[in-house]
């Protein structure tokens, strides 16, 4: 999603345990799953995360901030989760799961005698509940949760331990969708429920919060802090530590002053959220590093349905502007190499979704003019080249917010310039240059020309594809992008149930993409995360290891014995 | 009667200066490009109907002149909405963020004036001394520093002695009320030195200024010749008359303290009004941004208010 509405984990910092309250000091050694050889693992303790992101909202009604949506991942039961690493689901409150043969019936079975952090019963019944409430007022307030349930006709639990979903057609996606509902404690929010459901969403759902998860918040304060301690009564593996903590931060240089004074542990990471710049201080002061594929990618976008110059629509002249791209520079300069060059607007990160087949167009600025020149865009006096009788000069929206921007600008500016195309950054907050794009009503998209921008898709394809069907326009479509070819295929791969030939669609989806060229990719940037030597069991992910993919960071994640 | 003429003047324009502010909150913040409904409609698989129904929610679907009556309508009974952004009514809110804000920047301020007025005098008493050149060349070097890098110089140099985000330490488990206000303290330090910093130049210069023209005066001249100590021609003579211009910067100051900080309080997160403001307006949440300034309009007019009868009350020239 775009800029502050990460899915990708947002930038945490796990804050050094040596300040911490320990409890008890037994020593095992046992082995987790990161992959690394993990030292004696001494339990206790409270992980201190830095984070530049916020907790928005603690209503799972409300909030859309991505340290909200990790935070509820740990509060809140869910029936699956992420295998972090194979990206395949995982049990969590559901052990295991069965579809119908025709797809349309979803069974999952629960784990038996669990409780709520205050005792109460937790079972099927709740998550019933909660879904049902969902669609129930899915047109007021619970609006952002709806969606997930998309097609499903009813949820049932037939008994405390069985939850039934039953959907209109055979649905693509269902484990993913379903991996992001928190199930919700029906004895604290029925009463929300009454009436209209307003308090649904007006519900301030303050610490302590009655807790599913492995964790409850104990403590909260707006944009300053949250203190999560262990849930007695969790049903699964017990975490080593005794808790975590969230500091936010609101700029960078005071998070890594903090990371070199020992005030925190961990700097909990996501798309650019730890400055490049920042990495060899980090690894100066004696810190872990670790970095790999993330999910945030970095796109030019051209206008695709009215651009002001009409000329942004041809074919030839978007093959030019991807040939002079320099994502090596920019990857080299703007992100001190911590990213990759991008072709495919699924990013390697997705997995299998990804298609590979996809290359960047070659930097080649040669074959940019030749292309340019063979289309009869010729040059003007003055080097500019001319299009329909004015120059070729056209003006690029950039939100201020977005990392590396201005930097990626310049980089394509001076390459613009070499090919006759002169270009002019204009800089808006993001919520400005969102409507800019849009245009009138959010539905015109003949406003604008240019612009760049991120996008952190999920893990599941379904929302990234989503963003470039027609049915975006005045939603979350940056492009103006509208091709029925497109749509069709966007439907078929939401009712196809076999992953394999999902993945064809959604690979023959990225080829559209590619050759029309509403988004010229130009890098994939790398998840970087940091935490001190003191910490172990951190279970990287393109979402970081604080993410809301599973619990399973927070319950491996202990102290170095 | 003159008297009473000049408090009616002045607080019948503070009223006409709240009503306009009111308005201008209104107006200012549609102006703006970009709206609510695109930033509250950012959630996975939002839809156009989301954006309709969010619309329809918060009352946005409808003409903007009648969304300025409600407005009013709702102000007229104390009501200042519910914040878009976490749904949460914008009155308490506001108040919880100024609970956090008023101590930190009152610290600094008064902190600022104390310093300020201090060197200020000490600057005009030794007038052409080296004292004098120190004092007021660092007065400007610290009143032109931006605010924000003045900030992070500060953050360089003091980690480690003094935390430097957040209002208080979150590993701190149920402390008792002295250790919670030690811990609060010691968060505050860094942003209450940064605005006493920036704050108190202006201060030394203003006084500096003021007390070389009252210093100069003939009643000084006379209070010398009568043979009273240097100390005490400035302490009883020359200082509560070079108090006048000292007092409006003050009103002005005090003013600010409800406003916050914005730089400060963003680059030191902490979680007051200023940053509040400063995310409300990066989401277009209205009726946060509308209350708070409504909030520091009412308090600027009731300082300058203030101050304009202070002035009555110190200088019988205005009502004669």
């Amino acid at each position: 999603m775009r800029g502050r509405i990460l899915v990708a984990g947002a930038l945490a910092l796990a804050l050094a345990a040596s300040a911490c309250s320990s409890g008890g000091n037994k020593e095992n050694s046992k082995k987790n799953n990161t992959g690394k050889t993990p030292g004696a693992i001494k339990e206790g303790g409270t992980l201190r995360i830095g984070t530049n992101s916020r907790i928005d909202s603690l209503n799972p009604m409300v909030a859309f901030n991505q340290d909200a949506y990790t935070m509820f991942e740990y509060i809140y039961p869910y029936l699956v989760q992420y295998d972090t690493k194979t990206l395949q689901f995982a049990p969590y409150f559901a052990t295991s799961w069965e579809t119908s043969t025709d797809g349309k019936d979803w069974t999952f079975h629960t784990v038996q005698g669990a409780r709520w952090s205050d005792g109460q019963p937790l079972t099927a019944k709740d998550a019933a509940w909660t879904m049902t409430t969902i669609m129930k007022f899915g047109d007021g307030p619970t609006t952002n949760l709806a969606p997930l349930l998309s097609h499903v006709t009813t949820v049932e639990a037939p008994d405390d331990n069985t939850v039934v979903i039953h959907y209109q057609q055979a649905v693509g996606n269902v484990l993913s969708q379903i991996q992001q509902l928190p199930i919700l404690p029906q004895h604290v929010w029925e009463p929300l429920a009454a009436g209209n459901g307003k308090t649904l969403k007006t519900f301030k759902n303050d610490a302590p919060i009655v807790s599913g998860g492995p964790f409850q918040l104990s403590q909260f304060s707006k944009d300053d802090i949250a203190l999560f301690t262990t849930n007695p009564n969790f049903f699964g593996a017990k975490p080593h530590i005794d808790g975590f903590g969230l500091k936010m931060f609101s700029n960078d240089d005071a998070l890594i002053q903090a990371a070199k004074h020992g005030d925190i542990d961990m700097i909990e990471g996501g798309g650019g959220t730890i400055p490049p710049t920042s990495v060899q201080t980090l690894k100066g002061i004696g810190w872990v590093v670790d970095t790999g594929p993330g999910m945030t990618e970095n796109d030019f976008i051209i206008n695709s349905h009215k651009p002001l110059h009409a000329e942004l629509l041809d074919p030839k002249l978007r093959e030019a502007f991807a040939h002079a791209m320099d994502r090596d520079q920019i990857d080299q300069v703007v992100w001190l190499g911590l990213a990759q060059p991008a072709a495919a607007f699924i990013p390697p990160a997705d997995g299998v979704w990804h298609d590979t087949s996809l290359q960047p167009e070659s930097f080649d600025l040669q074959m940019a003019n030749q292309l340019l020149d063979d289309a009869g865009y010729k040059r003007g006096s003055d080097g500019t080249r001319v299009a329909n009788g004015h120059p070729m000069a056209y003006n690029v929206i950039t939100p201020t917010d977005l990392t590396g921007v201005d930097r990626t600008f310049q980089i394509i500016q001076g390459d613009f310039q070499q090919i006759g195309v002169k270009l002019t950054q204009r800089a808006e907050d993001s919520s400005a240059a969102f409507d800019e794009i849009c245009g009138k009503d959010c539905t015109a998209y003949d406003t604008f020309d240019l612009a760049m921008w991120d996008w952190v898709p999920l893990i599941d394809p379904d929302f990234m594809l989503s963003v470039l069907t027609c049915d975006q326009f005045g939603g979350w479509s940056d492009s103006g992008y509208c091709n029925p070819e497109y749509d069709k295929l966007y439907q078929r791969q939401g009712v196809t149930i076999d992953p394999g030939a999902r993945q064809q669609i959604v690979h023959q989806m990225q080829q559209m993409v590619y050759n029309d060229r509403p988004y010229i990719m130009l890098n994939y940037v790398n998840v970087v995360e940091s935490h001190s030597k003191q910490w172990d069991g951190f279970l990287m992910s393109a979402l970081s290891s604080f993410n809301n993919l599973s619990i399973e960071t927070m319950t491996q994640v202990h102290q170095v014995g | 009667m003159r008297g009473i003429d000049y408090v009616l003047k002045r607080t019948g324009f503070a009223l006409i200066t709240v009503f306009v502010a009111i308005t201008l909150n209104f107006v200012l913040f549609r102006a703006l490009p970009g709206d609510a409904i695109t930033n509250l409609s950012r959630v996975p698989h939002a839809t156009p109907q989301l954006k309709r129904a969010i619309a329809k929610e918060f009352g946005l679907d409808k003409s903007k002149w009648q969304q300025y009556v409600i407005y009013l309508e709702q102000l007229a009974k104390g009501n200042m909405g519910i914040s878009y952004e976490d749904q949460q009514p914008v009155v308490s809110k506001l108040k919880e963020k100024l609970a956090n804000t008023i101590p930190m920047v009152a610290l600094g301020t008064v902190i600022a004036i104390l310093l300020g007025v201090v060197t200020g005098v000490i600057s005009a008493w030794r007038r052409g001394t080296y004292l004098d050149n120190l004092s007021t060349m660092t007065a400007m070097a610290f009143y032109s520093f931006p605010t924000q890098w003045l900030a992070l110089m500060l953050i360089i140099l003091l980690a480690g002695f003094f935390p430097v985000s957040g209002r208080t330490d979150v590993f701190l488990l149920n402390p008792s009320a002295w250790q919670h206000f030690k811990d609060v303290m010691i968060h505050m330090t860094l942003p209450a030195l940064t605005v006493a910093l920036t704050l108190y130049g202006e201060y030394t210069l203003i006084v500096r200024s003021a007390m070389l023209e009252t210093l100069g005066e003939d009643y000084v001249l006379t209070a010398r010749a009568k043979g009273l100590k240097p100390w005490t021609v400035v302490r009883r003579h020359a200082f509560r008359n070079a108090m006048l211009p000292t007092v409006t910067l003050m009103a002005i100051s005090l003013g600010y303290i409800v406003a916050g900080q914005i730089l400060i309080e963003t680059v030191f997160g902490w979680p007051g009004i200023g940053r509040a403001v400063f995310l409300a307006v990066s989401e277009r949440d209205f009726p946060m941004l509308q209350g708070a300034f409504l909030v520091l309009t009412l308090v600027v007019v009731f300082f300058n208010l203030a101050a304009d009868l202070l002035y009555f009350r110190l200088d019988p020239r205005i009502t004669t």
